[in-house]
Order: structure tokens, then C-alpha cells, then sequence
């Protein structure tokens, strides 16, 4: 009887406890007014100062939405098209040395608090970082800028230390850049690093609304005076995103809930199988970069093998070689990617304006290229891989998969070099190299083994790439070992504390052919000792006097010079030839969006804009987007 | 000095040793670790862009000056506990200038609201159960409950998180799967934020009581079965009195003093936050922060929250040592 009463009274319980109904998901707001876009947790959600080093505000839609500066590339982009005007009414103007810039502001901007932004806010914002070590761009000014002059209130010179033909860069957005100060805002802070910024006024076309102090949600609202900013001067109809709703949806899994439940429009990334179940269950209301397999956003970086040239026998670039000839990258790209890897043999990412400037024009010279093994010449590149890997995705995705080999290029990549397990044993034999058994012998004698760095779970397709490269490696006589560094795998990068690493090494503009983004730091001027922390990118430590001689004539030429992409291109070459590290694929984004609601998302046919809910250039997808007729009535 | 001064001493001294103790290591083993804020910062400033390796040397030298990291292990071990013993953790180095203490104190509520309710709900169950389990031994319907719970026990929570997750978030839609209330509702005292914060509150707290439950069944259970074979217990059946007295005074109550030891222990453990549980559910607690210092090399934030979990844990220690003696003679006397 007691059983049976307590039984009863739990029941009871558990019904009381059960809602009837879930709530709205966003009180007060139309969800058909709201783009709900995916993300992270702010740990510091009451910061919003993104001159400060305080955290929390590059990635919860305050860069991507309220602040501007003088440029923005569209990383998807090509040509004229991808550059784009913002604050600034013309391109940079600099003297012929390059020690002077001068950027003619547009008129009639204004902050989202009603005062005009004028040449003054720029001046304000590179003076004050100068005069505050720690800020943001800080550094950057303070080694470049002598002083800044402004004429007038629409006119503002930059003095450089030295000549640099790149310096507008600093102001030109590709993911995010130097944004301009409000000075009527700041000059009344005693302290701008000690300074958030809440609210923070907009220099944008939204300004924000409301958020979460536990960091999970910011709502950013479109400014009634949209008009007066520098995205809504080149609009002819208001924006119908009348809401932007980044929010923090989770796990990975909960992300794939989340969307098929229509309550995250935009996804920054989910794992393969998360998209392809997207993909079966919810095609009709979904929409991807490419129209059907392999779905991803292809960023405009690409994972590579680094080798650490500073740990003996990596610095051999016969070995290095070797070791490239290991590896099937159809293999790596089924098991990283499930087939969908868009592969790269070239050290820069198969995306944006590098296909047509690169890819497309070196595809005879890479078919050509002779390496010499020691024992004879080979042509290691293959040119037909997309189509094999098409074969090997065929049986599952079916029609999804084209014949057409020009669209198989664009979807899997323009070739990669040949397994060829010969040719890697005759490399390492020229290096010295002796084979005991299934074991290769270091010419010292000792075992050649390799420690495989990966970051693990956080990102998992590369840790499955890097761990099929180790299984290669292993069982073609070098024990590999997979080395997960989790959290401390950007730590261990920058001292050399790594063998072999699969990492980020090159990013490029994407937009733009000129590869000084990541190429300048490869300088031999910045190589640090191992131990020592080496700067951003060439984290391999790859020294070559020929490679200076490059960058060198590279800050020589203007950023719209045609020179650059034959610089560019005779990177590439030595690269090549040298294999200072091994580059992968671009890195492939499963970003799928939710059309119940919004439609006229970019993609691979019109990449209008960036797709990442990260990229600041998001905001040029956001003004474009339109409502869904047969959206679910107002909530 | 009577017995129970001496007791009162010893417990006191053992009370801020562990305090010492473990506040001292977890200084040094957050220092240990290869994560460092400042690189974490130069990272976070210069991803996705383009680098002077001359402005990044800058800007880390900038850094390391502006977080205060510079003095040797002794000197940040001397002003850390000068600053803590005042209660300040100083700024968290990943949300710069923002002080550790307001970080944890805006996690704090979520995560002791949840915990809390979740604790005392799997405690009163799961202790429930076990004596019911334990005095009615044949019941088939309390055999069946305990397979059941037993069989929950070993299964971690992040297996429980995902299953809950998938079951009531996408086969059966009902349940808000991640964040701690409903988007653009402001805090307040209403119905319709209270109601949120229980339906986003729920999932999480089935998660942790369904894998809480166990211990607490499974330890009250053979209790229970223990006390039932007591000449007391044996000489009331034979007395007549009824089964229900039998087990609610005779049986429960005595078995429930180590439970409530227990209980005291787990409520002090609160503090430290649910790790996995709120990292499935994207819950603002304790735990997530934690995660979040971890991952940014934020060793003032990690020093923080672990430093509140040790003197939680150690107080509710305390409070039990000094308490037993009120209850069991034999402590007092030494």
C-alpha cells in the first residue's frame, strides 16, 4: 500500500513537472523577422570593446554586425567584384614609395547614437592604440605608422615608418580587420582598455538589442537609420533580416537538432555525418554551399602535414617528399571527409580568386613537373584524382555525383600527387636511408619513427586525416604515432614543440591573388630558434634564400600589381619542389542553412559573400537574404 | 582542555591545512600547465588575419605586462594569496579586464540552482528506493526500479545527455536542449520566466539524477538490508507493529545518518560545477566556465572556481566533524 501511494504521488509529480507545450523560441521577436545564427558561448557576454583584449565580443555578431572600417575582400570572391569600398569612397592612394597612404573617407555615415563619423574617428583610432599597448591593433600601428594627418574631415594620410606597399591591409576586412573607433565615445574614457563598451554604438547598419548575461545569446536589431552607414548606402530596399539572433546551440549533435527543428539558421560546422543526415532528412528545407555532395564551404585556409624543419630528418626535403609519395589521398579524404574534401596540391587554398589566378593556369606545369628521386625522374602529380574519388562517393551519392570533369575539379579538387611507394623508397634511400626488415633506418642507424600532432576531438575530420597518414606512414616501415595535443596543440605549434603536425600554415585573402597575408611572416628575418615562439604561419620554420627573394620583391609591388600573381605562381613552384610541408585540402566547412525561413544564402554558383557565421563579411549575406513566402505564420 | 576542545582543534588545523593544501597545489599545477594566456590572446587577436611577426612580438610583450604575469613563481604565489584571502582572483586573463569573481558569481546561481534541486531530488529518491528496496526485498515492482536504476549507474552522463537530448529535442520535440531560459525574456520573478528557467532546467537535471540515483540506492539499499536483520527490527515484526512504522522509524531513519554524511559532502561538491552536464546542454554554470578557463589557459579563472569548490567541500567537511560529536557520544570523548 505505502509502494503504491508513493507510486502514485511521483506520478504525479513527473506529470506536473512535464510542460504541456514548449514556450516561443524567441520571446517577442518573429522568429519570421529573426536570423538565428550559430554562436560560441561569450564567457565575457557584458564585453563589448573589440579594441580591448577582453574576449567574447569577435564572435557573438558585434564585429560581424556594428563595427566597419576603410575595406572588405569577399574571401569567396574574384577580381574587381570581391573589393569592396566601405568607409572609404576610393581605393588606397600611396605615394611612390609607399611611405605615404591617403584614403578619402565617404560622406554622410553616421554612428548608430546619431554623430557623423568623420576622418577624425580613424586618426582617433590609431592614435589612441599607439598610446595604449595591449589594444588590439596596437602593435601593428605602432610599428608602421609615423603619424596620421587629417586635411579635412573626409581626408586622412598616414605617414608610414617605411615604405610598405601592404599597410591598407590593416583596414581591409577578410575575416575581420582594424575597426574605427567611435572618438566622441572613447575620448570620454579614462581607461579604453578597462573600457566594455556596453552598449556598443553601431558604425553598421544593426546595432544591438538585447543579450544574455550568461553569454549563451546576443539580439542585434536593424538600425531605423540604416541608410547612413556604409552596407546600407549601396542598398535600394531595406534589409528584411529585421533581427540577427547569434546564440550559443551547443554540441555539434544539438546543432543538427536544432536546425531540422528550425531554430538555428546558420550553422558554422558540424561533422560529416551531422550534415549528411541534414542532407536525407531535411533536403527540402535546406540549402549548402554546393548544391548536393559533398555540401561544404571550403574556407579559404588549408590543413597541410607541417613538418618541423628544425628536427632532424625533416629538414631533408627528400624525405619530406618521401613522405608525400606515402600517402593516398583518396584514402585520407574518404576517411577525414567521407569523400568530401575539396584536395589541394598547391600551398594555397583551392578557393575564391586562387582557382582562376592559380590552379586553373599552373595545371600544366604541375602535370609536368619532374622530381627527381635519386635513382630516376618521375611525374609524381595526377590530375585525374577528383575523378576517382567521384568514383569512390558514386555508389552512395548517385546522380548527386557529375561526370563532367571540370565540375568534378570544383567539387573534389584539381589533382594531387600519385601513391607512389617506389619512387618514396628510392627518396629516402638518396637521403640515406636503409630499410631492416619493414623498418626504416635513420642513416644514423636508429629507428625512423614520427610523432603525429593533432588537436583531436575539437576538430575531428583533421584528426581522422592525420591518423589515416599515420596508419600509411606506419605501414610502409615508420612507425607513426598519433600525438592528440587537445587545448595545448596551438601551444605546441608556436615553440617547434612537434615532430610532424597537421595544422593551418597558409591562409590567403581568398578574394585577392597577392599571398603577402601569410607569406610576409615567411621571411627568414622571423625564423626564431626551437624553443622560441615563431610568429603566426610558417610554423614549420622553412628558411630558403630564394623564398626571401620572393617576399622581398613582393613588398616591392603595389597590392593590384599583375606582377603579384606571377610572384605568386613562382611561390607556388617552389613550394613544389621543396615540400616544406604537405598541403591537404581546403578546409571543408559543413555549414548548411535552413531555408524555412530565409532564402538566397551564397554558394559555390554565386558566392556573393562569406557564409561563415564568423566572418565579418557575413553581413553582406545578411542584407541580401529574403524572406520565405511559405515561412510558418508569425509566432 | 576537555575532549571535545581538543576536537574542536584538531578538526580546525586539519580544516586550513586542507585549505592550504589544496589551494597551494592547484596554483601550482594551473601554472604547470602548457596553456598560456597570453599566447591564447596573441592567437585569438591575430587569427584570421594578416601578421607582422615584429607587431605580434609587440603585442606579446604588451601582454604579458598588461595580465601581470611577469615576477617569479614565488612572487605571483605570495600576491595570489594575498589577494585571495580577501576574496579577489584578480582579472580573468581570457576575458581581460573582467574580474574572476564576477565571472563565477554570474555561473554560480545556474549552477547551484541546478545541482541543488537535482542532488535532493536523486538523494530522496535514489535513498527512497534503496530502503523500500531493502525492507521490501520481494517486491517485484522495487526489484524491477533497482535493475533499473543499477543499470543507469555506470552509464556516463554524456551517454545519458545525448540520449535525453535526441529523445525529447528531436523524436519527441518538448523540451528546450540547450541554454539556461528562453532567448530575450529579461530575469525576473514571472511565471513565464520561471516556467522557462524549469523547462530548460529540466533535461539537465533528469541527466544528472538519472545518473545520480545509483549511488545513493545502492548504498541506502544494503543499509537497509543490514538494519532489517537487527534484533530491534526483528523484535518489532514479532510485536505486531505495523510494516509501515517498521520501516519509516525503525529501519530508514537509522540507516539514513551516513546518507545525510553523504548528502553534506555532495552539497559541497556543488560548487565546482556538472562539467559534461552542462557542456551537452550548453548550460551557463560553473562547470562550462571551467571548461572555458581550461581550454584559454585562464589560470585565474580555473585558480577561482577550484579554490571555491575546495573551501566549499572542506567547510561541509567541517560542518559535519563538528556536528557528529552532537550525535555520537564517542567522537566527543575522543
Amino acid at each position: 500500500m505505502l509502494i503504491k501511494r508513493l507510486a502514485a504521488a511521483a506520478l504525479a509529480i513527473a506529470a506536473m513537472a512535464v510542460p504541456a507545450v514548449a514556450q516561443d523560441f524567441i520571446a517577442g521577436i518573429p522568429r519570421n523577422e529573426a536570423l538565428i545564427i550559430q554562436g560560441p558561448a561569450a564567457q565575457n557576454a557584458e564585453w563589448f570593446n573589440l579594441w580591448a583584449p577582453g574576449g567574447g565580443s569577435t564572435t557573438n555578431g558585434n564585429q560581424q554586425l556594428s563595427a566597419d572600417t576603410l575595406w572588405w575582400i569577399n574571401p569567396e570572391g574574384t577580381g574587381d567584384a570581391a573589393w569592396t569600398n566601405a568607409l572609404a569612397a576610393d581605393k588606397p592612394q600611396y605615394n611612390d614609395d609607399f611611405t605615404q597612404m591617403t584614403v578619402k573617407l565617404k560622406e554622410g555615415i553616421f554612428w548608430s547614437d546619431g554623430v557623423e563619423f568623420t576622418a577624425d574617428d580613424v586618426k582617433y583610432t590609431v592614435d589612441t592604440q599607439i598610446a595604449h599597448p595591449g589594444m588590439g591593433w596596437s602593435a601593428p600601428f605602432t610599428v608602421n605608422v609615423e603619424s596620421v594627418e587629417v586635411p579635412d574631415r573626409n581626408t586622412v594620410v598616414f605617414n608610414l615608418k617605411e615604405p610598405n606597399s601592404r599597410f591598407h591591409t590593416l583596414f581591409t576586412v577578410r575575416w575581420n580587420a582594424a575597426w574605427i573607433m567611435p572618438k566622441h565615445v572613447f575620448e570620454k574614457v579614462e581607461d579604453p582598455l578597462a573600457y566594455s563598451a556596453n552598449p556598443p554604438v553601431s558604425l553598421s547598419a544593426y546595432v544591438l538589442h538585447s543579450y544574455d548575461k550568461a553569454g549563451n545569446w546576443a539580439i542585434w536589431k536593424l538600425r531605423d537609420d540604416w541608410q547612413r552607414t556604409s552596407i546600407g548606402m549601396g542598398l535600394t530596399e531595406a534589409p528584411e533580416v529585421k533581427y540577427v539572433v547569434y546564440r550559443n546551440a551547443g554540441n555539434p549533435d544539438a546543432r543538427v537538432i536544432e536546425q531540422m527543428n528550425h531554430n538555428l539558421d546558420v550553422i558554422n560546422d558540424i561533422a560529416p555525418e551531422g550534415m549528411f543526415t541534414i542532407a536525407r532528412d531535411a533536403a527540402d528545407t535546406t540549402a549548402y554551399w554546393f548544391d548536393g555532395f559533398p555540401f561544404a564551404h571550403p574556407d579559404p585556409t588549408l590543413p597541410s602535414v607541417l613538418f618541423n624543419h628544425q628536427v632532424a630528418p625533416f629538414e631533408n626535403k627528400d624525405v619530406r617528399w618521401a613522405l608525400a609519395l606515402m600517402i593516398d589521398i583518396r584514402a585520407v579524404a574518404m576517411g577525414s571527409y567521407r569523400g568530401a574534401a575539396n584536395l589541394a596540391a598547391l600551398s594555397t587554398p583551392p578557393t575564391g580568386t586562387s582557382i582562376t589566378d592559380y590552379y586553373e593556369p599552373m595545371q600544366d606545369w604541375l602535370t609536368s613537373f619532374t622530381l627527381d628521386t635519386g635513382t630516376r625522374q618521375i611525374t609524381p602529380y595526377d590530375p585525374t584524382v577528383a575523378e576517382q574519388v567521384a568514383a569512390l562517393v558514386r555508389p552512395q551519392w548517385g546522380d548527386q555525383i557529375p561526370s563532367d570533369p571540370e565540375q568534378l575539379k570544383r567539387m573534389f579538387g584539381f589533382g594531387w600527387w600519385k601513391q607512389d611507394l617506389q619512387a618514396a623508397t628510392e627518396l629516402l634511400q638518396k637521403a640515406g636511408f636503409t630499410k631492416n626488415g619493414n623498418q626504416w633506418m635513420k642513416p644514423d642507424g636508429t629507428p625512423f619513427t614520427i610523432k603525429l600532432m593533432v588537436e583531436g576531438d575539437n576538430i575531428p575530420t583533421l584528426a581522422r586525416a592525420g591518423t589515416i597518414i599515420a596508419q600509411q606512414w606506419s605501414m610502409e616501415g615508420i612507425q607513426t604515432t598519433i600525438d592528440v595535443a587537445g587545448p595545448t596543440w596551438g601551444q605546441r605549434l608556436g615553440p617547434g614543440d612537434f615532430q610532424v603536425a597537421i595544422g593551418w600554415t597558409v591562409e590567403t585573402w581568398g578574394g585577392h591573388p597577392d599571398l603577402s597575408f601569410f607569406l610576409e611572416s615567411y621571411h627568414s628575418d622571423f625564423i626564431k630558434p626551437l624553443g622560441e615562439i615563431q610568429p603566426p604561419r610558417n610554423l614549420q620554420r622553412w628558411t630558403d634564400e630564394r623564398l626571401d627573394a620572393l617576399i622581398e620583391a613582393n613588398r616591392k609591388v603595389s597590392f593590384d600589381s599583375p606582377e603579384v600573381v606571377q610572384l605568386g605562381m613562382d611561390y607556388l613552384k617552389l613550394a613544389v619542389e621543396e615540400m616544406p610541408f604537405i598541403p591537404l585540402m581546403a578546409y571543408n566547412k559543413f555549414a548548411p542553412f535552413d531555408t524555412t525561413y530565409w532564402t538566397g544564402y551564397p554558394s559555390a554558383a554565386n558566392p556573393y559573400a562569406a557564409s561563415g557565421p564568423f566572418w565579418s563579411n557575413l553581413r553582406y549575406m545578411i542584407v541580401a537574404l529574403e524572406a520565405n513566402p511559405s515561412a510558418p505564420a508569425a509566432q | 582542555m576537555d575532549g571535545f576542545s581538543k576536537y574542536l582543534a584538531q578538526r580546525l588545523f586539519q580544516f586550513f591545512l586542507v585549505l592550504f593544501l589544496g589551494i597551494s597545489l592547484t596554483f601550482l599545477i594551473t601554472k604547470l600547465s602548457p596553456v598560456d594566456p597570453v599566447e591564447q590572446s596573441v592567437s585569438l587577436m591575430t587569427s584570421f588575419g594578416a601578421t607582422d611577426p615584429r607587431a605580434v612580438e609587440l603585442m606579446r610583450e604588451a601582454l604579458a605586462e598588461l595580465y601581470g604575469l611577469q615576477g617569479s613563481l614565488f612572487e605571483q604565489y605570495i600576491n595570489f594569496w594575498s589577494r585571495i584571502i580577501v576574496g579577489d582572483f584578480g582579472p580573468s586573463l581570457s576575458s581581460f579586464p573582467t574580474p574572476v569573481m564576477s565571472l563565477i558569481m554570474a555561473a554560480l546561481p545556474w549552477t547551484v540552482g541546478l545541482l541543488l534541486q537535482a542532488l535532493i531530488i536523486s538523494w530522496c529518491l535514489g535513498n527512497l528506493l534503496g530502503a523500500l528496496a531493502g525492507y521490501y526485498r520481494s517486491n517485484m515492482l522495487l526489484k524491477l526500479s533497482g535493475a533499473l536504476v543499477m543499470a543507469l549507474h555506470p552509464v556516463p552522463a554524456y551517454i545519458i545527455g545525448l540520449v535525453l537530448l535526441l529523445l525529447f529535442g528531436f523524436i519527441w520535440p518538448i523540451l528546450p536542449i540547450s541554454g539556461g531560459a528562453q532567448m530575450n525574456l529579461p530575469p525576473s520573478f514571472s511565471f513565464d520566466y520561471i516556467r522557462s528557467l524549469i523547462l530548460h532546467g529540466t533535461l539537465p537535471a533528469l541527466t544528472l539524477v538519472l545518473g545520480g540515483i545509483g549511488s545513493w540506492f545502492i548504498s541506502m539499499r544494503s543499509l537497509a538490508s543490514n538494519i532489517v536483520t537487527d534484533d530491534h527490527v526483528v523484535y518489532a515484526e514479532l510485536a505486531g507493529v505495523s510494516s509501515g512504522k517498521i520501516f519509516s522509524q525503525y529501519v530508514a531513519r537509522n540507516a539514513l545518518l551516513p546518507q545525510l554524511t553523504g548528502l553534506a559532502l555532495s552539497l559541497g561538491g556543488v560548487f565546482g560545477g556538472a562539467v559534461i552536464t552542462e557542456f551537452v546542454y550548453n548550460y551557463p554554470g560553473v562547470g562550462r566556465l571551467l571548461i572555458q578557463g581550461i581550454y584559454r589557459g585562464d589560470y585565474s579563472l580555473v585558480l577561482g572556481v577550484t579554490t571555491i569548490s575546495i573551501v566549499a567541500v572542506a567547510v561541509a567537511v567541517l560542518i559535519i566533524d563538528l556536528l557528529y560529536p552532537l550525535i555520537d557520544p564517542r567522537v566527543r570523548l575522543g
